[in-house]
């Protein structure tokens, strides 16, 4: 057996936004913005730490009349390229100051602007080429990489395929790297040309390809990073990459600012500088970007979408995204760790009136924690597609939730205790809507809301911040395209990866069914594996997932061009950025 | 200098440091003991092993016990190293300075204000009375209830979104653009302590008006405006001084809501987020640079009453 962790999810929790605990899904992190493996990357949603600054809550909805439904169809992956110059472009970050710019270090929307990927992922979620003009599989276990010829960093030194082995040996040497999990079934790498890299595996890979489009596959220069070492890409360090922008300056706490790199490989953007701002209040935000005073910032808070609708300075655009809001259990006893109190829970929660609530009408339901887009790239589209409305849609229905409860078995006089992250308004919300659900079905929720270090201790190894919790609320995404990342990290075993199943689920056929689609190299097989595990392991409900949240970007009206899906945390999203 | 004057300033001087060191001990072991682990922060981006929060651990010591911890931190900072931002990466002194003028800025444009339409609404309540005094009274009753962050909603609604007439974000650049950028969260930091201050300023002021030597200057065909100026004005001022001057020393930290509201990177909203994160290197240091001020500021108002009225000034020292 293999071990196959992935890592990419992120997660977050904190302070930001965690992202979902499926795979590599950002869900802000509330806390532990770092350090997870899973990088679940919660969500940056909602930033908003103080709940009180609410502009525009005026509009928020308690009940759902007046909520404009979105239509799926009309959702926007990337915007049209720009064509003319701009001097500067002015960006907010809710999701907060980045902690590093190193790929697998951090998941944070400047980074992929700078450090250029082997492959590049693109709004879609289809695949292009990138620094390599070709990267793909010549046999099952072996893959060829051919870097295209003429690259070169910022400061003019060709990209070799030194460089591309020493970035990727970094990931797999180093377990603490988000993207170590890429890397596992790696066996070695090799200069194998001019300008060819190739990597030997111990068994076939069907995540690899996909990995190098997004942060796996960015690549540092060699010299300069060994020079820089432990200060690599933080504020008082520097980076040399091959991306369309450039690292100017990093002001700690205030902003980062960006250069375009005249010289890219693809064509230097047309906006010269990029500087992103620190704002990681969401309503200080929203009325930054309705001033006009800052250009354009992704996940905006979902409250003031009447606000970002009805503005004349810019547009708020929706696009596809994996991020999802989700709960899951925390340990392996308590009735947390019993699937019939989660399925229960999850029969006594309202979806639509759950997204028109917390997100304010800005996502769709979801069967299960992989969202549908994150196979919309996939040749194998149709059979994940169709495994995938195969499952039951969630919804209502209190009696057979309370039959559930009975049914499990659980001592209904003990408060389950669920823990979000303190100031993130979205979870907030969630939680209260837990524990309604809950009460309405004779359970009893109690929150706990923990700042941000705090609530990070949750996603380390140690345990005990996790044992006086039966449940966590977090919001992740995944930034590239595949769908294992999530499952591997909250199915899957610990010792093969399952580094959030914390409650110890283990089914023989979810495992074997999930390393098939691992290393099945023909992407119809992976599929269908993949939908085997997903028919036992979605009723199981690791994680109730709650709603699929929408990509949002709001973005000044004299501009265009930007990334609008979930991709642009691991795209170069301002390649194409510039004036109408 | 006499001697006894010299006796003081060093008597205030040592209360000063011995106000420190007691703040130091006790924001050094709150943050330690409230719950959460700085090394999450310390790891940055990763989710770090077991192995490397041992290392993390002893590397900043923080497997030691609270009190040898905060002999590492004294030690340090006796000799110059304020320490580095768990978070940041960054000496924590670089990370404040930047940070300090438009704090400062912020905070003597919001006392301006405050000095301004407090005690001018406050003398003209108690002077003039009737109407304008109920208008005085009833605007001061709202702006005493209405919290910072509710008058930056509002302000930033009006001002910034319907007029358009101040920005809503950030700092600006440059004296003059910093001060517009200012404007609206200066107001925001000031309604409340205007009405206080225009409360406190007419009560004493009305206080003095009844006061018998007022009354004797009255007979004695002083000029009304004399009288205000030397008698009423000059002995309300002490109070005036000694009861806003806590207050407004209070809007440094008051300050971060205000910062936060409006995305200007001060020492205020820095201290928040290094709360939040546990960025002890960072809290400590700006808890303390904010009790300094507050000393140091009252200490400056005693000597001002001092000046003004000897003889308070006296009585309160014995009391």
């Amino acid at each position: 057996m293999y071990n196959v962790v992935t890592s990419m999810v992120r997660n977050v929790t904190g302070d930001e936004p965690v992202r979902n605990p499926e795979r590599g899904n950002a869900m802000r992190d509330t806390g532990l913005r770092a350090g997870v493996a899973r990088r679940v990357r919660i969500g940056a949603l909602a930033v908003g730490a103080s709940a009180a600054l609410v502009l525009t809550a005026c509009t928020t909805p308690e009940s759902t009349p007046g909520i404009e439904p979105i239509d799926p169809a009309s959702l926007v992956a990337e915007l049209p390229a720009a064509t003319t110059e701009v001097d500067q472009v002015t960006w907010g970050l809710v999701e907060g100051e980045p902690l590093s710019l190193v790929p697998g270090y951090d998941y944070n929307l400047v980074m992929s602007n700078l450090c250029d990927s082997l492959l590049r992922v693109n709004g879609d979620f289809t695949i292009s080429p990138g620094i390599a003009e070709n990267a793909d599989w010549v046999d099952p276990v072996t893959f060829v990489i051919d870097i295209r010829p003429g690259v070169t960093f910022w400061d003019g030194t060709p990209v070799t395929p030194d460089d591309v082995i020493y970035t990727l040996e970094r990931h797999r040497n180093d377990i603490t790297s988000g993207f170590f999990g890429a890397f596992v079934l790696v066996g070695g790498m090799e200069v194998t040309g001019e300008n060819q890299v190739t990597i030997h595996f111990v068994a076939p890979d069907s995540t690899f390809r996909e990995a190098l489009s997004g942060g796996a596959g960015a690549i540092l220069s060699k010299a300069f990073s060994e020079e820089q070492g432990e200060s690599l890409g933080t504020s008082s360090g520097g980076l040399l990459c091959a991306g369309p922008y450039q690292l100017d300056s990093w002001t700690p706490g205030t902003e980062i600012v960006l250069t375009a790199n005249e010289n890219y490989w693809d064509g230097a953007p047309l906006v010269k500088k990029l500087v992103f701002k620190f704002i990681p209040d969401g309503t200080t935000l929203t009325n930054a970007l309705l001033a006009g005073e800052v250009d354009g910032a992704f996940n905006i808070a979902p409250a003031s979408r009447s606000a970002f609708e009805s503005s004349d300075q810019g547009r708020l655009i929706l696009g596809p995204s994996t991020a999802s809001f989700s709960f899951g259990p925390t340990r392996a006893d308590g009735a947390g760790s019993n699937p019939k109190i989660r399925q229960a829970l999850s029969l006594a929660i309202d979806r639509q009136q759950y997204i028109d609530t917390v997100l304010n009408g800005l996502g769709q339901p979801q069967s299960t924690f992989v969202a549908p887009f994150a196979w919309a790239g996939s040749p194998a589209a149709d059979i994940y597609q169709a495994g995938y409305d195969a499952l039951a849609t969630p919804q209502v229905d209190l009696d057979a939730a309370r039959k559930l409860v009975e049914e499990s078995g659980e001592d209904t006089s003990v408060p389950l205790r669920l823990a979000i992250p303190a100031g993130n308004k979205e979870l907030s919300q969630t939680a209260a809507i837990i524990q309604s659900a809950a009460q309405q079905i004779g359970l009893t929720v109690e929150i706990d809301e923990r700042q941000a270090a705090d609530f990070g201790a949750i996603f380390l190894d140690d345990p005990a911040p996790r044992e006086n919790i039966d449940f966590i609320a977090t919001t992740g995404y995944t930034e590239t395209p595949g769908v294992l990342a999530y499952p591997q990290l909250f199915l899957l075993p610990a010792e093969f990866g399952g580094i959030f199943n914390w409650s110890n689920y283990s089914d023989s056929q979810v495992t074997s069914s999930l390393q098939a689609a691992r290393t099945t190299p023909d992407p119809a097989g992976a599929a269908e594996a993949y939908v085997s595990a997903q028919e036992v392991f979605a009723p199981d409900m690791l994680q109730v997932t709650l709603a699929g949240a929408y990509h949002t970007t709001f973005l000044n009206n004299r501009l265009t061009g930007a990334v609008t899906s979930v991709a642009a945390y691991a795209t170069p999203w301002a390649l194409h950025l510039g004036g109408k | 200098m006499s001697a006894s004057t010299i006796r003081q300033l060093l008597g205030k001087l040592g209360a000063l440091a011995l106000t420190l060191f007691l703040s130091s001990v006790v924001i050094f072991s709150s943050i330690l003991l409230t719950p959460g682990d700085p090394v999450a922060a310390i790891a940055g981006g990763r989710r770090p092993t077991p192995e490397m929060i041992e290392a993390i651990r002893e590397a900043h010591h923080l497997d030691q016990p609270v009190w040898l911890q905060y002999l590492y931190w004294i030690g340090d900072v006796l000799r110059g190293d304020l320490g580095t931002s768990f978070l940041y990466k960054a000496p924590v002194v670089d990370l404040i300075a930047p940070r300090l003028g438009v704090t400062v800025l912020l905070v003597l444009y919001t006392i301006v204000l405050i000095v301004i339409f407090g005690i001018g609404s406050g003398i003209l309540a108690a002077r003039r009375g009737g109407a304008v005094d109920k208008t005085v009274l009833v605007a001061t009753s709202v702006g005493v209830a209405m919290p910072t962050f509710v008058v930056a909603i509002l302000l930033i609604w009006v001002f910034g979104r319907l007029l358009s007439w101040f920005p809503v974000y950030g700092a600006g650049e440059g004296l003059l653009d910093t001060l517009y950028h200012l404007t609206l969260p200066a107001i925001s930091l000031a309604v409340l302590y205007i009405a206080y201050l225009s409360r406190i300023t007419r009560s004493a002021i009305v206080a003095q008006q009844g006061a018998e030597h007022v009354d004797t200057a009255m007979v004695r065909g002083i000029p009304r405006g004399r009288i205000f100026r030397n008698h009423v004005f000059l002995n309300a001022s002490p109070q005036i001084l000694s009861i806003s001057g806590a207050t407004v020393a209070g809007l440094f930290a008051v300050s971060a809501i205000a910062e936060q509201a409006f995305g200007i990177g001060g020492i205020g909203s820095l201290l928040v987020e290094a709360a939040a994160r546990k960025d002890l290197p960072v809290v400590q240091v700006l808890s303390l640079l904010l009790v300094a001020l507050f000393v140091v500021l009252n200490a400056v108002i005693d000597v001002v009453v001092a000046v003004i009225d000897p003889d308070s000034a006296k009585s309160r020292r014995d009391a």
